[in-house]
């Protein structure tokens, strides 16, 4: 009796949850599918009275965010593949190299410690950088600094992958012949390219949300990401909240299909791999 | 899902320990890794250290170049403003943590105890990743929609329409509360996962022991349940102070750090230094003060955090 | 071995769409940086026929105002050359002419055509022809660094159908706003969103009312009786009788509270009303709405405040003459009838009293007589974006109910005081 009671109730609260965490995308979509025109009522409606896609037309195609796609994926891309090859060369000496315990800690610890930096306080400094190397305006800059700035979180979770692959197999390799890198290549590699995958797919979800750096180093359509075009979308003189909601369902949509397709390794990526899904 | 944090392995002899076994080859493989690690990882320091160090001679100069000593400082630190906005900083965390801590603990726990279907448990997890994965721009967008005055859908909800809506974006405490609930909104679930994976690994012969000697839940929770789930607490803790003293992104969409300077945090009144009053040294000493700051906090907080053992 | 081809093949995409975004072609491309909105709508009508006309290529890059701004100080810095045109708000100009950013449209060929009110040419010119002039550009020869492109002069709009008579003055204004301040009708739409927005909807108000910010030797006079009496009745006054939420109102929110029939009268940028509040698609109120200069306030007068648009050519762009041929183009006669006929405000005066485009720009006539009157501009300094943001904050904080118009009097000038004196002027 009392175990019913619980489960409706658990039920209940479940059920108000959810409506809560789900309403605001409802509406967001909603939005994206008014037209300008209903955008104009007085009173703000559930439902579009004429639903339309021209708002996701406009943003793609008329203020031309395809090409800030484009650039978000490239980079993300990019920058996920520099962190990661940068993070393996530091996350195999120290997972299977007897380095001292000392080094170990003060590597991770370090790596560790750049999640408490605000980026707002480094920007400067950057742009200054930037600027001085000719990069401004440029994706190479912010692609660089992308691959900087998750490279700590590629060296948790490489760790982690790593660390899993027992040094036997890599010993016995070794013990039969094999150079290092051909232990590596054969061995480690392939055994670990799940991780790197899944380490991947959670860094590139990372470097698509990025706002700031993309905002500061960028002036043009040529390098800027997509979540400045979709900040770009809150004006001061026009009413598009309609384009401004379609800016924001695109924007959401692909890091949720890519965490959807590695949901097992999301975890893991959002807590630096201390907590691991098996 | 398992826990890797704190439980050292004690059936593998480890690194250091095999390392012990043979002098020779452990020079040897010590000084490969050495070699491989440290050129890499120190140019990663090195790149990057020189914002730091820009960060720091820029504080130390004008804008035309002169050095000015501590004079950006004086001006950085003697600013009202920065007072208030630390403050403001602290409040939303004060605001933003416990709610999130405590309701995201609180569903695990419902969850954990009374839904006991695998397919509702597995749905609420992927359903528990949603928020978190959308980019912060987007979520700030997304509350744009729900809290603006006029086209908002909150007060048209509410029914609340004409001269005397409620503002949410504009009355000071309101501001700061919409703020902080999209915060709570995007990351409760985060601490919901963490938690409901501490759940899972307490064992279930205690927690049956407990039940069959007539304890209540509550009790339960409090001795068994909270000591597996204690480190993992701290870890969220740290996850989202870390986050939280950074916000700007949806701040910057929501209210841009108003009413006034309702909701102008650190992160965004070093961007209004930066590039509304376009005062480059003070924004640099501001910069190295935060930074600063943020070493000295997280050195205290890390004694806290459960050590990795190897 | 798979997986190895598979990442392999990730990376070689990722690199070639890097090595894809290098450089932008030169010659026979302009970029502008332009202001996102309804502002640039008449530029974005004219750059096709541009490249018909020349075979040059016009790329747009819009940006929303508070970005383009950052956008265009860190540009400058890095000396980037980006952009070959840079659509400027005339309060920033100051700031850009004094960091030397911008080039000599004058020794680019362009002409000081008297066709244009005189007061555009004045904005555009560095150091300012009058007014004061920070004390480190004293020595400097004046210089004309931008051109007007968007004519704005702040206007007033009001329900012409409810009260017939255009209000004089701003009792009247108060006076009217009562009487047809209902629930559904709000008596005065107040554009009250943090800085730039509610400085904008300020400033004419308080001049009409004899206050200003500064007065001829850059001492801060906001803090003067006139000017407090300014502040309060935007605050007090008005704001008992105005929208819900003034503190999050913009220029978009303003013109769709009006559009949809539920305000009464306001301030208005020309470049707002044909695509906002006259809007075909979505305007209840066309024909209904009265379009006059600013109200006179206690000073006597009723004081406009420009907000000019201008067309600069950053020094560091590669394409200086083509840009300056460009704006050359732009200011020609039937160029700006076309533009005008495309949502564009010209500058010219025969353009403007021109009876074919009356009919669908009602306010054209007004706002010609504006550009002659002068109206006034905001204060000529490079400081101004801070200026304005102190401003800005305070009048929001107290339209949010935070403090009183004293309080922001009183923190504003401290704060602008100590603001002005560390950049090296002598304000007192």
């Amino acid at each position: 009796m009392r175990r019913a009671l619980a489960r409706g109730l658990t039920a209940v609260v479940l059920m108000i949850a959810t409506a809560l965490f789900v309403f605001p995308l409802y509406y967001l979509v909603v939005t994206s599918l008014k037209t300008k025109a209903e955008l104009f009522a007085a009173v703000p409606t559930l439902f579009p009275q004429a639903p339309t896609i021209q708002p996701y037309v406009s943003v793609l195609f008329d203020r031309g965010m395809t090409q800030l796609l484009v650039n978000s994926i490239v980079a993300g891309l990019s920058a996920t593949a520099l962190a990661l090859v940068v993070a393996f060369a530091i996350c195999y000496p120290i997972t299977r190299l007897p380095l001292s315990r000392r080094v170990r800690v003060f590597v991770l610890n370090w790596s560790l410690s750049l999640r408490f930096l605000p980026p707002i306080a480094v920007v400067i400094p950057y742009f200054t950088i930037v600027q001085a190397a000719g990069l401004y305006n440029q994706l190479p800059a912010v692609i660089f600094v992308y691959a900087l700035f998750n490279l700590p979180l590629s060296i948790w979770l490489l760790k982690g992958f790593l660390e899993e692959i027992p040094l036997e197999i890599e010993e016995a390799a070794l013990t039969d012949g094999a150079t290092r890198w051909q232990a590596f290549r054969r061995v480690v590699l392939p055994l670990s390219t799940p991780g790197i995958l899944a380490a991947a797919i959670v860094i590139f979800a990372f470097d698509w949300a990025e706002f700031l750096f993309a905002f500061i180093l960028t002036a043009t359509r040529d390098a800027q990401t997509f979540p400045v075009g979709v900040q770009g979308l809150v004006t001061q003189f026009d009413i598009i909240w309609n384009d401004m909601a379609a800016g924001g369902v695109i924007a959401i949509l692909l890091p949720l299909a890519l965490m959807l397709i590695a949901r097992r390794h999301v975890m893991t990526g959002l807590t630096f791999g201390v907590i691991r899904e098996k | 899902m398992s826990l890797q944090a704190a439980v050292p392995d004690g059936r593998r002899p480890s690194l250091a320990a095999r390392a012990r076994t043979n002098w020779g080859a452990r020079s040897r493989q010590e000084r490969l890794g050495l070699r491989l690690l440290l050129p890499v990882f120190g140019t990663v320091v090195v790149v990057a250290t020189v914002p730091f160090i820009l960060a720091f001679v820029r504080s130390l100069t004008a804008n035309d170049g002169r050095f000015v000593g501590l004079e950006n400082f004086q001006r950085a630190l003697g600013n009202a403003q920065l007072v208030e906005s630390v403050k403001q900083t602290a409040i939303y965390a004060g605001i933003v943590l416990p709610v999130e801590i405590l309701l995201g603990l609180g569903l695990a726990l419902l969850v954990h105890r009374t839904v006991r279907s695998p397919a509702i448990r597995a749905a609420i997890y992927v359903a528990a990743m949603i928020p978190i994965v959308i980019p912060q721009i987007a979520v700030g967008v997304v509350f744009r929609l729900v809290y603006a005055p006029d086209y908002g859908i909150l007060n048209a909800l509410l029914g609340d329409t004409g001269h005397d809506q409620i503002l949410w974006l504009s009355s000071p405490p309101l501001a700061m509360l919409s703020v902080a609930s999209v915060d709570v909104w995007q990351w409760t679930p985060f601490v919901y996962l963490i938690m409901f994976a501490g759940l899972q690994t307490v064992p279930t012969e205690s927690v049956e022991a407990a039940q069959v000697d007539g304890a209540s839940s509550w009790a339960q929770f409090r001795h068994i349940e909270l000591s597996y789930l204690r480190p993992l607490l701290l870890l969220v803790l740290f996850f989202r102070i870390a986050d939280v003293l950074r916000v700007f992104d949806h701040v910057y969409v929501l209210t841009g750090g108003g009413p006034g300077a309702t909701t102008e945090f650190l992160s965004l009144y070093l961007y209004r230094v930066a590039f509304k009053f376009s005062d480059l040294g003070q924004a640099s000493a501001l910069a190295v003060v935060v930074m600063a700051g943020m070493t000295i906090f997280y050195s205290v907080i890390t004694r806290f955090l459960p050590a990795e053992r190897r | 071995m798979r997986y190895t081809r598979l990442l392999a093949l990730l990376a070689s995409v990722a690199l070639l769409g890097g090595a894809c975004q290098q450089g932008a072609p030169a010659g026979g491309k302009l970029t502008i940086a332009a202001v996102q909105g309804v502002e640039d709508a008449g530029l974005k009508a004219l750059a096709p026929m541009y490249k018909e006309k020349f075979g040059v290529d016009i790329q747009i890059v819009e940006s929303p105002y508070g970005d383009l701004f950052s956008k265009l100080v860190t540009g400058f810095q890095a000396n980037d050359a980006t952009f070959d045109l840079v659509m400027m708000d005339d309060p920033w100009m100051p700031k850009f002419g004094t960091d030397n950013s911008l080039a000599d449209l004058g020794a680019l060929g362009i002409s000081k055509d008297p066709d244009v009110a005189q007061v555009v040419w004045d904005v555009g010119t560095w150091p300012p022809p009058r007014g004061p002039v920070p004390p480190s550009e004293v020595s400097k020869t004046p210089a004309l660094l931008g051109v007007t492109i968007v004519g704005n002069v702040e206007m007033f709009m009001y329900r012409s159908d409810l009260t017939p008579t255009a209000p004089a003055t701003y009792d009247d204004v108060l006076a009217n706003a009562k009487a047809q301040n209902k629930a559904d009708m709000a008596g005065y739409i107040i554009r009250g969103k943090a800085t730039n927005p509610v400085v904008a909807d300020f400033l004419p108000i308080l001049w009409s009312f004899g206050g200003d910010v500064f007065d001829e030797n850059w001492n801060v006079a906001f803090d003067n009786e006139k000017s407090l009496a300014a502040v309060k009745f935007l605050v007090e006054d008005l704001k008992a009788v105005a929208q819900a939420d003034p503190a999050s109102t913009d220029a978009g929110d303003r013109d769709r509270i009006m559009a949809i029939g539920q305000g009464y009268q306001s301030s208005v940028w020309p470049g707002e009303i044909n695509t906002a509040v006259l809007d075909p698609a979505s305007t209840t109120v066309a024909g209904k709405v009265g379009f006059i200069p600013i109200p006179a306030g206690p000073s006597g007068k009723g004081v406009g405040m420009m907000g000019n648009w201008m067309l600069g050519i950053p020094k560091a762009s590669k394409n200086q003459q083509p840009a300056a041929d460009f704006i050359k183009w732009m200011l020609q006669a039937d160029t700006q009838k076309t533009y005008a006929q495309n949502n564009g405000i010209p500058s010219r005066t025969s353009v403007l009293k021109d009876a074919s485009l009356t009919t669908a720009n009602p306010y054209f006539p007004v706002l010609a007589d504006a550009l002659q009157a002068p109206p006034n501009w905001r204060p000529r300094t490079d400081q101004w974006n801070a200026v304005e943001t102190i401003l800005g904050t305070h009048l929001n904080a107290a339209l949010a109910g935070q403090e009183t118009a004293q309080d922001v009097v009183t923190k504003a000038s401290a704060e602008i005081r100590t603001l002005m004196k560390g950049a090296g002027y002598p304000t007192q």
